[in-house]
């Protein structure tokens, strides 16, 4: 199955050349230095076997501190314990290494590493260091990208601690550490030539998000398309939808909508 | 001594002589528009540029200058590697006044040298594209096959 994936988006690969901004994942390149963005992730997830909707509100600064490191801040707000309330929140920073630029092309690779806090009850056996742990994660990523579609693998290691309030991780702490990877592309589809920084791009992005649990090898795997808009060269929407394809981890909302706004500020400091 | 008068003459005359009015860069590494946006915005901040005319189809931005000021293209490099990106081509508009360029000597222009290489001795009025073919300046596939790097000051180049 998993062959079976990666063989596929190898073939894709070939079949299109895009863009790196990812809905769910980060590229292994940086934002600018001296820039800041801001960020407003919205996930409305549907509930198993209920009509519940969990809503998931993200505010997140970005801030680009040199060329080769960014560091991003964000707050999670849900209405899982049936009222609207801030959780906790997390730090985040990526160190690009590596960084091959030819015309329209570049290969680069990063390290990255989250800190997360969150003091909801826990509820999942899926690890995330996105609204639900608190905990740790670090991995590396790849990116390529080849004219007008962009390439991504990243993998990392996580690590699940005890949320506050008192809220105990509950399944043991042999099952606390995940492996998550991923594969993603992204690929511009307009404009189909540059004329004007205020033309809008729009690039339809596709990621396959997996996790496996360290302990029990229980995992799951996701797909989540999107579109994207790129307005004005600084500011963006992304509206996409994440979907389960299989999993052995029990897990109380994998599947549901996302919308993402960001805009950035050049030179900002 | 009326030697040495004429010895300083002649070498602030091939300072003032010659005037950097523009300079054509391509970036490499980016196809969005986002990316090539943050190029340009950086490149705006420098004291020294007055204007940048971005072509985002090819990736080259034409940058103005100030008159009469100090164009510093390490600063202009530093200003693309900065926004994430890599400089791939770096061709200077240089104003010329009767300014005698021989292959493999240096000239100075602004507060930088110039090493001229591959070039015939020819005496240079008015304006000339210069190309810096140093480590940094072009791409990685160029810089492989002459290995220029800026030692002291003086840029690799050619006319």
């Amino acid at each position: 199955m998993k062959l079976q994936l990666f063989m596929s988006f190898f073939f894709l690969s070939l079949l299109c050349k895009a863009q790196e901004l990812y809905s769910v994942t980060e590229p292994a390149s940086n934002m600018a230095s001296r820039s800041i963005g801001f960020r407003i992730d919205n996930l409305i997830m549907n509930e198993t076997n209920s009509s519940t909707i969990n809503y998931h509100l993200i505010p997140e600064i970005m801030i680009g501190v040199s060329k080769k490191l960014m560091i991003h801040g964000n707050v999670f707000f849900s209405n899982r314990s049936k009222k609207f309330r801030g959780e906790g929140g997390s730090l985040y920073g990526k160190y690009r290494f590596l960084s091959n630029d030819a015309l329209q092309k570049h290969f680069r690779m990063a390290v990255f590493g989250r800190i997360s806090t969150n003091n909801s009850d826990i509820h999942q056996e899926e690890i995330s260091m996105y609204g639900h742990n608190s905990g740790f994660e670090a991995g590396v990523i790849a990116t390529q990208l080849l004219r007008k579609v962009a390439l991504s693998s990243g993998l990392s290691f996580l690590k699940a601690l005890d949320n506050g309030n008192d809220n105990k991780y509950l399944y043991g702490s042999k099952n606390s550490t995940a492996v998550n990877y991923n594969f993603s592309i992204g690929k511009l589809m307009l404009p189909k030539a540059y004329k004007d920084y205020r033309q809008t791009n729009i690039n339809l992005m596709v990621e396959i998000l997996a996790q496996v649990n360290v302990g029990s090898g229980k995992y799951y795997t996701d797909i989540a398309p999107s579109v994207q808009m790129i307005i004005n060269s600084q500011s963006r929407v992304d509206i996409g939808y994440r979907k389960e394809l299989s999993s052995t981890l029990l897990r109380t909302a994998p599947n549901g909508f996302f919308i993402r706004l960001e805009h950035n500020f050049f030179n900002a400091f | 001594m009326k030697s040495i008068f004429l010895f300083i003459a002649i070498a602030l005359s091939v300072v003032t002589n010659a005037q950097v009015t523009k300079v054509s860069l391509q970036a490499s590494g980016l196809t969005c528009s986002m990316c090539s946006n943050s190029i340009n915005k950086a490149l705006k901040t420098l004291d020294f540029v007055t204007s940048v005319d971005a072509d985002i189809k090819t990736y080259t931005f034409e940058i103005s200058f100030k008159p009469n000021t100090n164009v510093d293209f390490d600063k202009i490099r530093k200003k693309v590697e900065n926004a994430g990106f890599t400089v791939c081509g770096f061709v200077a508009t240089i104003y010329f006044n009767n300014v005698p360029v021989k292959n493999n000597q240096a000239v100075t222009i602004g507060v930088n040298d110039f090493l001229f290489v591959n070039t015939k001795d020819q005496l240079l009025n008015g304006a000339k594209l210069v190309k810096v073919l140093d480590k940094g300046y072009v791409s990685s596939k160029e810089y492989k096959k002459n290995a220029y790097s800026i030692s002291l000051r003086t840029y690799h180049a050619t006319i």
